[in-house]
């Protein structure tokens, strides 16, 4: 069903596509602009050439490593919600809370009605698709995923917050169908927190998605998928972005219980250790994913997004997930 | 109606002024070997008074020593045990923050006091007597990964309860008048109410005159309100951001157990007002046992700094109001 949407789209792809959830490391000399862009002793002209040098490095590393679909690699970016809370209206920087141990981010207020600035990720979009004749992802966080990791000082509640920030988003997502993207992936890591609000994500994806010409993906991960599977297959996306391998694929026997009906780009290398695993382990993660899901719905790519990793690390997992691609092909009887 | 104005656990450890960032710039110290542990410990001793004495002067009642030593919820008392190893991150139930998951690989013995000794320390810069929390063993057991030792949940969650009676019984007799378990896993998976039970017994064996509280939070606690109120604790927290019924529920139910009231949402930044809170006590006043707590609904480490003072000030000016109204 959505190997027909691709084809409707324009868009050949090979058995067992590979790509990449969003965010790369970011090369030393950008981490280090980056925090003089903060003191302001960078200007913005000065930074972004650095970013687009960043971005420009990633997308021939992906093509020399051999992925179907790009992405931008997110070297413009810091934390997935901060990067849109800081261009949207209605959102105010919020003081410092902790995500684990020793580190602390701002978590973003939502104090106004919230506003699509213009387009947010769609100069880069074409950027980087300049650069490259494979397609490139546009990438975006959902409207669930930025009510619920924002405080809200301003909505009567978490629908009306996540469904405004939905209509607002969709002009995003507009803008990027408008530029020519065709694969557009909506990331909601927060969407399994709250299973009872799994209607609420739902209704917001289709404020954002419905009726637009594009194949979308979702990228979930650190779920807890077994309150929510399978009445998450509801949403509205062509792809589900998985996380697997950090959770030592226990959801495949999910999916052996009740069929996994979308594509599914299966995370099949861990991006929380630096140790890059065995080609073997890799492989057998593959064979897992054909185990319980018709060849045609598979796709293959990292758990998670790589910007904690290093850059030498980050290619070496990219490797191994389209060595595993072509060792699977192969052993298919394709080459393509 | 009596209220005492409680904390329910965490505070923010930090805040935005450089002053307060002094732990976090300790903790990185630390782990480049560039500060002792001593000065880290008496770093840790002088930011645990910093934040009982900010509770103390926003209103508070019964404070908590803020659990500044915790690493998280549950890595912190279970890098305290033999048996157990910690590893990689997980997400908090539904919060965007994470914890670093327990191994159990054997049997769980404590290799020595944990939570009696940050009691006595925050007690001693309180000059008072605080609330003591502990994370609950169905909680811990839930949390953790169970690749030895033991062959269910329900072995280790009495194990972990096993461990946790000593705790208790060392808060106890170091003063605390209150000793909170937390067990906010127990809302997600209410079939297991029964373990719950059976390790609650476990730790209320060395509670002496202490009273023993069970703190619920992060999901609907109505569904098993009324289980809840036929297990051996003294004194039951709620989190009334989850359930919009909880109010009428326990103006209709009663309560046999002292409540303690989450009203207070430790998740959002948005104030409490007027119109928000004195329907609810308004609701469940002429049912409760007194004196019931008012307090957040869960750990303040959720919000920043000046939002979590700031939540307490409202609560005790709440309070105030309520009560001066209905005099």
């Amino acid at each position: 069903m959505s190997r027909a949407k691709l084809a409707h789209l324009g868009i050949d792809l090979p058995l067992l596509p590979t790509t990449s959830v969003g965010s790369f490391a970011k090369p030393d000399y950008l981490v280090e602009a980056r925090a003089r862009h903060a003191r302001n002793e960078l200007t913005q002209a000065e930074l972004e050439r650095l970013e687009e040098r960043a971005t420009e490095f990633w997308v021939r590393e992906q093509e020399e490593i051999g992925l179907d679909v790009l992405v931008d690699g997110e070297m413009y970016r810091g934390d997935m919600v901060a990067y849109f809370a800081s261009l949207m209206g209605g959102f105010a920087q919020g003081g410092l809370v902790r995500s684990y141990g020793n580190r602390y981010y701002h978590k973003p207020i939502i104090v106004g009605e919230i506003k699509w600035p213009g387009p947010m990720t769609v100069g880069w979009w074409k950027k980087t698709q300049a650069m490259t004749r494979r397609p490139v992802k546009g990438i975006l966080t959902g409207a669930y995923t930025l009510m619920d990791w924002s405080f809200d000082d301003h909505y009567p509640g978490r629908r009306a917050a996540a469904l405004a920030l939905a209509r607002e988003l969709r002009k995003e997502v507009e803008a990027l169908v408008e530029a020519g993207c065709k694969i557009i992936q909506v990331d909601e890591p927060a969407l399994s927190v709250r299973p009872e609000e799994l209607s609420v994500a739902i209704e917001a994806m289709h404020v954002v998605t419905d009726r637009l010409p594009a194949y979308f993906v979702t990228h979930v991960c650190y779920g807890a998928f077994e309150f929510i599977y399978p009445a998450m297959l509801d949403l509205p996306v062509d792809n589900w972005d998985l996380e697997m391998s950090n959770s030592g694929l226990d959801l495949v026997d999910l999916f052996r219980r009740h069929p996994f009906t979308k594509d599914l780009s299966f995370g099949v290398v861990d991006v929380h250790s630096h140790v890059l695993e065995e080609p073997d382990v890799v492989k057998e993660r593959v064979a897992r994913a054909l185990s319980v899901l018709p060849t045609e719905q598979v796709w293959l790519d990292p758990d998670c997004g790589l910007k904690t990793r290093t850059v030498g690390e980050t290619s070496g997992k990219l490797r191994l997930v389209v060595e595993a691609a072509r060792a699977a092909r192969r052993s298919l009887g394709v080459t393509r | 109606m009596e209220l005492i104005l409680a904390n329910t656990g965490s505070y923010p450890r930090i805040g935005d002024t450089p002053a307060q960032q002094r732990l976090r710039r300790a903790y990185q110290e630390r782990e480049q070997g560039q500060l002792g542990a001593e000065a880290f410990t008496r770093l840790q001793d002088e930011v645990t008074e910093e934040v009982v004495r900010e509770q103390l002067a926003a209103g508070v009642e019964l404070p908590t020593d803020g659990q500044i030593r915790w690493a998280d919820g549950l890595s912190y008392l279970a890098a305290n045990l033999n048996g157990v190893s910690v590893n990689g991150l997980l997400r908090f139930f539904d919060t965007n923050t994470y914890f670093r998951q327990p191994v159990v690989t054997g049997r769980l013995a404590r290799r020595g006091p944990l939570f009696s000794r940050d009691y006595r320390q925050a007690a001693r810069a309180a000059g008072r007597p605080l609330k003591a929390v502990l994370t609950g063993p169905y909680t811990m057991a839930r949390g953790s990964i169970l690749e030895g030792g033991y062959r269910s949940i329900h072995a280790l969650a009495l194990a972990y309860a096993a461990v946790l009676a000593q705790e208790v019984a060392e808060l106890a007799e170091a003063g605390a008048p209150v000793i909170q378990v937390d067990e906010p896993a127990i809302l997600r998976h209410r079939a297991d109410l029964a373990i719950l039970g059976e390790a609650l017994v476990v730790l209320a064996r060395g509670k002496g005159a202490a009273r023993l509280s069970l703190a619920t939070y992060f999901a609907d606690a109505v569904p098993i309100y009324d289980d809840l109120q036929e297990l051996t604790i003294d004194l039951l927290h709620l989190d009334f951001t989850y359930s919009p019924a909880l109010g009428r529920a326990i103006g209709e139910r009663g309560a046999s157990k002292a409540l303690s009231l989450g009203l207070i949402d430790a998740r959002n930044t948005r104030m409490e007002t007027r119109e928000t809170v004195f329907p609810v006590l308004d609701q469940v006043g002429r049912r409760l046992r007194t004196p019931a707590h008012l307090a957040p609904s869960a750990g303040l480490e959720y919000l920043p700094r000046d939002r979590a003072r700031g939540k307490l000030e409202a609560m005790r000016r709440l309070r105030d109001a309520y009560v001066g109204d209905r005099r």
